[in-house]
């Protein structure tokens, strides 16, 4: 399992969630695509599986939610919004902040 | 307001997510220890998410400065520390003593040196790529935040900067003051040098290296021409080229010929563009290109079309793959191949004066026999026909010039325009070179000669061939009045003696004149065509007048006429040679019997077209004649009388006719015949040599017995005269077409000076009169203009000219004109 790219990747939470998320679609965070770099060959591009120390499962969800949304609608126009709680919001922001999506 | 709708509260971030307050030491520790173990590519290891969390919590808590700062110490010891000496101790002695001096070690050692050198300098790059790279991951947030907001340089871009500094710019040794970089380019360079000499290298290390030397910038800011491969590699790179041609150039120059020279040229520039492609950079080309251009050809051009073996060398011997090869290297540096051009003329010219002094020379051979005036008849007969052959001979070998240029136009040359422009100025120069005058006579004499015998028993085709040589030829010629001066009489004379082939080519050859030359030219050669078969309609009517006249007269002679317009026909070439220069025609006196027949047809053609004189002119005629010669004793002891047909010219008939009524024993002297016959002096020696020297028409005997002719001379009929055929002909001397002498040329450059005046003020008039007032340079300028198709006048002519039209008040000068100005005068 070590070198390959496998289709799906796992992103773990902090109060361990996981989520067998799309690489394509999980890759849209520029910090997971570098994570998973095979060519840095870090812990994580070897066993696939990331885990985010500061993200609870709630906001990673969502996240992975957006994930999908976006690989979703990558070429489409008028996309509807999507629909984002607002007790998430900041939450959610400094996440993005975080993942570079 | 989000709050106030729904009715809840934004939660405020979790705590989780900042982090706690943290202790930037002990971050840094672990980071450190991190990147420790990815330059020592134990990545797989350590986990991204944990690292970059680190840093992001350092760039969060405001402490981005200080990681920045740590991360380049960080490198910078790493690369000071663990590889600049690795690098260092790749520097063999060896490498190290050819930087200095070359000497001790062999070129293999060197290149073994080098390429270990390279190596571990292209592993150490790649590695710090590599390492820089995953840093760069890791502090991606740092990149994001901190660098993008101070206007830092990323860290991966910094780190490239150390690794300029720490390793390329490090000094290695103490007895050198060379860094690494310049090493590397000596390395480097000396590799290509092996390639160039013949040596296999390592192409793909070099390239790797390049790409190093490409992915580093000079200064901060990364511009293209700031790459440390333009500002450090590609100078000394093309600089050592130069030298390294140059002194190619000069070794090959002085060791090999032209055509191996250029071979060698050009396979040397397909080299560097394959060089750049393969080993350097393609933005390297077209610069190493201009360096092998510069030093291979651009400065050795002239040396080498000027060598032994250059480009004459190779016109001689129909190198036409050298040449070609010459004129691609001529292109590539210069547009207009100004120096091939000038060889390829040069060389031109040269030949064409070869030929022309050739037959300068060929035509002279015979000269001196004939100085002397008592020579006789043969060496004259001889030298002339070695004139014409020489004619012949220079118009073949012009053509034969022409023809071995022409493909090597086509073939070496690409069909080259303006070289072709050349060549054909270079033609011209030589045809029209002022030491050599003879070259309309001896275009139209070729012309000549094939009309008369060269066009037998060939198809039409080798014909066109031939007229189309001749007028190849003529358009090189700047004086086409004189070409039409000496054609005119060319065709005079072969019209009048029914030399010519086929009327039907002199037609076409007229036609052609037409096409390239214009109406002008042709319209009196049309007009002696016309003459011709006006005058055969002529003959026939005469012939049926005499019919009706019904005068059987038993010793009728027959008459046929040629009528010649007088301003058509060069008649005045056609005489003898200009010896009745006091400006009368002498007229020769007719016997009786063809005096009554010139009046019968004087009166019937008065008749015909009443007003018109008709000028008799002798020379020109020939008469068959009947002779009876009496019995005499033949080889088998029995008498026999003999009947011979003589054709004779008409002078040789009037002389003949005097011996008619003579007592066979008499005599009659050179004097006497004079008095009673009136022919020219000239004119009358050539005939009775004619018919008492030359041996086969040997019809009168000549006392005393000698080859030339004296005015005591007496002659008498040969009433033993044998000859093997019934009809014989008496040829006279000037029969056929021969080079002009020299006393000849100077009378008809004479006349064609005198021609050339009118021709000169008649266009000085229509200019002055369309324009006016013109200025003497104008007028002049625009007179050689209009005259250029015909001939090139001398400006000096032109001069007198208007001097003359100005005495006879067709111009006037302008008074107080600030430049010398004319006026033309109604």
């Amino acid at each position: 399992m070590a070198d390959q790219q496998t289709e799906y990747v796992t992103l773990v939470s902090s109060d361990g969630f996981e989520f067998k998320v799309l690489r394509s679609a999980a890759c849209l965070a520029g910090a997971i695509k570098r994570m998973l770099d095979p060519t840095s060959n870090f812990a994580e591009a070897v066993s696939n599986r990331c885990v985010f120390e500061n993200i609870n499962g709630v906001v990673l969800e969502k996240v992975c939610e957006y994930l999908y949304y976006n690989e979703k609608h990558k070429e489409s126009k008028d996309v509807p919004d999507m629909d984002i709680p607002p007790e998430l919001c900041l939450e959610l922001l400094m996440a993005a902040d975080y993942l570079d999506v | 307001m989000l709050a106030g709708r729904g009715g809840r509260k934004i939660r405020p971030p979790r705590r989780g997510l900042h982090g706690d307050e943290i202790d930037f030491e002990n971050t840094w520790g672990i980071i450190a220890s991190a990147f420790r173990e990815i330059h020592t590519k134990n990545a797989s290891k350590l986990s991204y998410e944990e690292l970059y969390r680190h840093a992001y919590r350092i760039v969060l808590k405001k402490k981005g400065e200080d990681l920045y700062r740590r991360v380049r110490n960080f490198e910078h010891d790493w690369l000071s520390n663990e590889v600049r000496g690795t690098i260092h101790a790749l520097l063999t002695p060896g490498l190290l003593a050819n930087s200095q001096s070359i000497g001790g070690t062999t070129a293999n050692e060197r290149r073994f040196a080098g390429e270990r050198f390279m190596k571990g300098l292209k592993q150490a790059w790649q590695d710090h790529q590599v390492c820089m790279s995953m840093l760069a991951d890791v502090l991606m947030y740092m990149d994001r935040v901190y660098c993008a907001d101070h206007r830092r340089p990323s860290i991966y871009s910094a780190a490239m900067v150390l690794f300029r500094d720490d390793i390329l710019r490090s000094d290695p040794s103490d007895h050198s003051d060379m860094d690494v970089l310049s090493i590397l380019n000596h390395v480097i360079l000396e590799q290509i040098r092996m390639e160039r000499d013949g040596d296999v290298i390592d192409k793909h290390l070099i390239k790797d290296c390049i790409y190093m030397l490409e992915g580093l910038y000079d200064s901060e800011i990364e511009a293209e021409e700031q790459r440390l491969y333009v500002t450090s590699f590609e100078e000394d790179f093309l600089a050592s080229s130069r030298e390294f041609y140059m002194a190619e150039s000069e070794l090959m120059l002085r060791e090999s010929d032209a055509g191996a020279y250029c071979r060698h040229a050009r396979r040397r520039i397909f080299e560097e563009q394959d060089r750049c492609r393969s080993t350097l950079s393609e933005t390297t080309t077209l610069k190493i290109e201009k360096v092998v251009e510069d030093e291979l050809i651009k400065n050795r051009i002239h040396e080498l079309i000027e060598m032994e073996s250059g480009v004459r060398y190779m016109i001689d011997n129909d190198l036409l793959e050298e040449l070609s090869l010459i004129y691609e290297l001529n292109a590539r540096v210069d547009n207009k191949k100004a120096e091939l051009t000038r060889a390829i003329q040069k060389r031109v010219v040269e030949m064409g004066t070869d030929v022309n002094s050739a037959a300068i020379v060929a035509s002279q051979a015979a000269q001196p026999l004939s100085e002397g005036p008592d020579k006789g008849k043969a060496p004259v007969e001889k030298n002339l026909n070695q004139q014409t052959i020489a004619a012949i001979k220079w118009v073949e070998d012009v053509l034969q010039l022409k023809d071995k240029f022409d493909k090597i136009w086509k073939v070496s040359f690409d069909s080259d325009q303006p070289l072709q422009t050349a060549l054909t100025r270079s033609f011209a120069d030589f045809i029209n070179a002022s030491s050599f005058p003879r070259s309309s006579e001896y275009i139209s004499l070729f012309i000549d000669e094939n009309m008369k015998k060269g066009i037998k028993g060939k198809t039409e085709n080798e014909i066109d061939l031939v007229l189309e040589k001749a007028i190849i030829l003529l358009r090189y010629v700047q004086d086409k009045d004189l070409f039409e001066r000496y054609y005119k009489k060319h065709l005079c004379r072969r019209l009048l003696m029914n030399k010519s082939i086929s009327n039907d080519v002199e037609k076409q050859m007229i036609s052609r004149m037409k096409i390239e030359l214009g109406n002008n030219f042709t319209m009196k050669l049309e007009a002696m065509f016309k003459d011709m078969t006006i005058s055969e309609e002529l003959t026939a009517g005469y012939k049926t007048h005499i019919a009706q006249l019904g005068d059987p007269d038993p010793k009728r002679i027959e008459l046929a006429i040629n009528v010649l317009t007088s301003m058509t026909w060069p008649l005045e070439t056609m005489g003898s040679s200009g010896d009745n220069e006091e400006g009368k025609m002498l007229k020769c006196v007719f016997p009786s019997a063809i005096e009554r027949i010139k009046k019968g047809f004087e009166k019937f053609y008065g008749e015909k077209h009443s007003g018109r004189t008709l000028t008799w002119l002798a020379a020109m005629g020939s008469a068959d004649i009947k002779a009876v010669f009496p019995k005499v004793p033949q080889k088998d002891g029995t008498l026999k009388e003999r009947r011979h047909e003589l054709n004779v010219s008409t002078y040789g008939m009037v002389i003949l006719l005097l011996f008619n009524d003579l007592p066979a024993d008499e005599f009659i002297t050179f004097e006497e015949i004079q008095a009673r016959t009136n022919i020219p002096e000239s004119d009358l020696v050539r005939n009775l040599q004619s018919l008492a020297v030359a041996s086969k028409t040997r019809i009168l005997i000549k006392d005393p017995m000698s080859k030339d002719i004296k005015p005591s001379d007496r002659f008498s009929f040969n009433e033993g005269f044998q000859g093997k055929f019934h009809r014989i002909k008496v040829g006279v001397v000037t029969s056929g077409n021969k080079v002009e002498s020299d006393r000849e040329r100077k009378e008809t450059e004479r006349k064609n000076d005198g021609s050339r005046g009118f021709c000169i003020e008649a266009a000085i008039v229509r200019i002055m009169k369309q324009r006016k007032e013109l200025s003497h340079q104008q007028l002049v300028a625009e007179t050689l203009n209009q005259l250029a198709p015909q001939f090139k006048p001398e400006v000096n002519m032109i001069k007198k000219r208007i001097e003359s039209l100005i005495e006879r008040e067709y111009l006037e000068r302008i008074e107080n004109a600030p430049i010398d100005s004319y006026r033309y005068l109604a």
